[in-house]
């Protein structure tokens, strides 16, 4: 009984989103027919895994009621060096742990100004993506880097059972041993706890440190697998590789019902349905066959009314309470 | 008496999610009169209130302000009728300076219409001056303690030119002479002809206050009271439904020279304290007073590593403790309740069943992930030994009321079996009844071995669980004194 109760309190919390997910299902097979087949569902899914996957990361630095802006840059780094290493015959398996590590490192270093310096986040990530978008363009020098090994491009165009892309398998693996991982972990409640009162939590004897060092290790880590994906799919790596990444993750996960203003709210499967309907969007937008010119416009329209109604849905309810 | 009626709240009606928290209450305030609303922790007094500043709007009932019905929405609408309200969780711009703070929203303008940060802090100057309160108004509310916080709090109604003033426990923090300051303030403003409603758990500060007093209980009216025909027994009685016993406890007799759970040697922190000497026997009760800015929180703290200690030493058990911190501490099963609890207390959106076990997570780890039903199933040990009344176990802390979330934060610290205990302030916001039990609770600990230290600026507090109390002034022990042997006056002109 009390268990019903808590599902439906749950769901409750996403009752918008999937509401909002619900109405493209029900509309947009009336606007194109071609949206509801097996290929457009896999090619959703594939386009969404770059944002989607850092996005995770992404929640998980917002609930501790930080913000990691550097994601972009430490991707397209960490990801150039990897790709220029296999291009040079280093074997990928290889080149990917490189770059996973210089990933880890730059998570120190912002978990390092943040949490130990005591510098705020926005600050702390803005010059990390200062630093790693200028490496970056010193050995990509602008040019687009293709050509990678074709055992690597497995990654992201394996086809799984012949339908199924790998990036898409990929994301939602990911997406549920996050979701596992912050509701049923030490660390993952430790997480909300530092978000929620980082005074409360150092004084209940949590190494508030230690939490925010994981925490911007685990955001890096993974934009950087996001972005090796991108690159075994596109086969190239561009010299604006990651442009706006952290925009598009941030604004995933605020549609998801994290919230920016304090930390120690968000969930990971709300991200996963802002990730969706930021996906669905664009879907729509190309397959009702809108120009790209407007495209921007509209979703950003799209994307404001969406969190408008979130907030007055959420306004609501506290009023209610 | 027969002044008008400027209040009238007739028929409230509240619930949060289905869980009713008044029902059907009625509350009327006269012109000119003090008016105390009392009840246990969770009767709904503070819902009450909300629902008067528009905070909370009620599922029916009706308000009626000089006669006229009003509907209140925000807190703006208040405002207009000249209510101004001091809620029980402080609410001051850590940031701005005390003057800042007392005006806020209302700062002085130049000739230009901008901020005028000098005719501010003159107006706070004067009116600090006016109610004999010793404060800078330029100083940062950061650097500030509790108590002070709190005095900023009344006095930022006294900015507003209400004439009316809602007062949610704003006395829990200030010691003996502050609240004589503060009675003062009430009785110069009934004087002007301001009428207030004040809620406090002290029955002390309530009668000698209160023209009427209306009870709550379990969200119902359960009497009414009016001055000079009831006693303070019947005012226990109709918040609690039965009679309570104040009783005296002294801990286990401990021979002198026995081991010792705590030792400090000649512990200073810069600007805090300087010098501090305390020798704690395993098992003890120890209580420590001093008037505000003697340092009664600043050693709590330094003790649990939240302060830098400058010289000394701390003996645990002991063993030297070279750098605290907290996590260290816990470690050591040594925990701190810290005065604060909306600061350092809980984490407000996470469960009850989330903030009691916050400190002992690592032990309900089954290979990776928590244990849930083991974990549920001790904060519902937890809870019930504290009586906390939730709606169930998974309810926000933040969504408690005060004296239910001071129970939880108790309750997260005693989950961790403490060797030795240290409370600043315990019984901050808790109902008669509640107090007796963490009284309870503190003694039990105590006969099973752990030691516990009480900081704390009620003196009867002090009186009545320990076997010594030792005395701070002006961050220095100037002394120790057994329990039996003194009576509270005495006590009081020591600490002063
Ligand atoms: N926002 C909220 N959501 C859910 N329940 C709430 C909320 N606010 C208060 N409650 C519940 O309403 C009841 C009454 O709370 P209220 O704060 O009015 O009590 P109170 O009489 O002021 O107690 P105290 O003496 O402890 O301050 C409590 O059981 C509390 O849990
Ligand atoms: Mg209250």
């Amino acid at each position: 009984m009390q268990s019903i109760y808590r599902m439906r309190r749950r769901l409750a919390d996403d009752a918008m989103r999937l509401a909002i997910v619900a109405a493209f299902f029900i509309f947009m097979p009336i606007a194109s027919p071609y949206f509801l087949n097996m290929k457009n569902m896999m090619n959703i899914l594939q386009n969404i895994s770059l944002q989607g996957i850092t996005a995770i990361g992404m929640t998980m630095v917002i609930i501790t009621g930080g913000i990691d802006i550097s994601v972009g840059g430490v991707m397209a780094f960490c990801v150039w060096v990897s790709a220029s290493l296999m291009k040079s015959g280093m074997p990928w398996g290889f080149a990917i742990l490189i770059c996973l590590g210089i990933a880890a490192v730059c998570g120190s270093v912002n978990a390092f100004s943040i949490g130990v310096m005591k510098i705020p986040p926005m600050i702390a990530t803005l010059a990390m993506m200062n630093m790693t978008r200028g490496l970056q363009t010193v050995i990509s020098r602008g040019t687009t880097l293709t050509g990678l090994p074709d055992s690597f491009q497995f990654i992201g165009q394996g086809m799984v059972f012949g339908v199924i892309p790998l990036p898409a398998i990929i994301i939602v693996v990911l997406y549920l041993l996050a979701s596992w991982f912050m509701k049923r972990t030490v660390m993952g409640r430790n997480i909300y706890a530092v978000g929620g009162n980082p005074e409360a939590a150092r004084v209940a004897g949590i190494k508030n440190r230690r939490v925010l060092f994981f925490t911007y290790i685990a955001c890096s880590m993974f934009a950087t697998i996001a972005g090796i994906i991108f690159i075994s799919r596109t086969n190239s790596a561009p010299a604006t590789l990651g442009t706006n990444l952290e925009m598009r993750a941030i604004m995933a996960a605020v549609i998801g019902g994290t919230s920016v203003t304090f930390g120690g709210k968000g969930k990971i499967f709300g991200t996963f349905l802002g990730v969706v309907i930021v996906g669905l969007i664009t879907n729509g937008l190309d397959l009702m066959g809108v120009s790209a010119y407007y495209q921007q416009f509209i979703q950003g329209v799209l994307v404001l009314t969406v969190v408008m109604l979130e907030a007055i849905r959420s306004n609501h309810a506290a009023r209610k309470h | 008496m027969d002044n008008k009626t400027i209040i009238n709240m007739r028929d409230i009606v509240m619930s949060f999610s289905g869980n009713r928290v008044l029902d059907g209450v009625h509350f009327t305030l006269r012109e000119g009169e003090v008016h105390s609303l009392m009840g246990a922790n969770g009767a709904g007094k503070s819902t009450l209130i909300k629902i008067l500043n528009g905070i909370h709007h009620p599922v029916s009932g009706s308000i009626e302000i000089d006669g006229v019905p009003v509907r209140i929405r925000e807190p703006k609408d208040a405002e207009r009728h000249g209510l101004a309200f001091v809620h029980q969780e402080l609410n001051v711009c850590r940031d701005m300076t005390v003057a800042e703070n007392m005006y806020i929203g209302n700062w002085a303008r130049d000739a230009m219409g901008l901020y005028d940060r000098r005719k501010t802090a003159q107006n706070a100057a004067h009116l600090l001056e006016m109610m004999g309160i010793d404060l800078d108004p330029y100083v940062t509310v950061r650097n500030l303690r509790t108590a002070e916080k709190q005095i900023i709090e009344i006095l930022k109604t006294l900015t507003r030119n209400a004439r009316v003033i809602i007062l949610d426990e704003p006395t829990s923090s200030l010691n003996e002479k502050e609240k004589e300051n503060f009675f003062d303030i009430i009785a110069k403003l009934k004087h002007q002809g301001v009428s207030i409603i004040f809620i406090s758990h002290f029955l002390e500060d309530v009668m000698q206050l209160s023209d009427r007093v209306t009870v709550l209980k379990d969200g119902l009216n359960n009497g009414i009271f009016t001055r000079g025909s009831f006693a303070k027994e019947d005012l226990v009685t109709a918040m609690m439904g039965r009679s309570v016993e104040n009783t005296v406890y002294r801990p286990l007799d401990l021979t002198e020279g026995g081991p010792l759970a705590l030792e400090l040697q000649h512990l200073s922190v810069e600007r805090k304290f300087s010098d501090v000497d305390m020798r704690i026997q395993v098992g003890d009760i120890v209580g420590v007073c001093g008037l505000l800015g003697a340092g009664k929180t600043e050693i709590a703290r330094a003790i649990f590593g939240m302060e830098s200690i400058t010289s000394g030493k701390i003996i645990l058990f002991g063993e030297e403790i070279s750098q605290p911190r907290p996590d260290r501490m816990l470690a050591k099963r040594v925990t701190l309740l810290t005065e604060e609890r909306k600061l350092e207390g809980f984490v407000p959106l996470l469960s009850i069943r989330e903030n009691t076990t916050l400190s002992i997570l690592k032990h309900f780890r089954r290979r990776v992930t928590i244990n849930l039903d083991a974990q549920r199933k001790r904060a519902e040990e937890l809870a019930a030994s504290m009586h906390i009344k939730m709606a169930d176990i998974e309810q926000p802390v933040g969504s408690l009321s005060g004296g239910n979330q001071q129970k939880v934060v108790i309750a997260k610290c005693l989950a961790s079996l403490p060797r030795l205990f240290l409370l600043d302030e315990p019984t901050r916001g808790v109902d008669v009844l509640a107090k007796l039990e963490i009284y309870k609770i503190l003694r039990k600990a105590a006969e099973e071995g752990t030691t516990v230290v009480i900081f704390s600026s009620e003196l009867e507090e002090l009186l009545a669980n320990c076997s010594k109390i030792i005395i701070l002034k002006k961050g220095r022990a100037v002394g120790m004194v057994d329990s039996n042997q003194v009576t509270k006056n005495e006590l009081m002109a020591m600490i002063g």
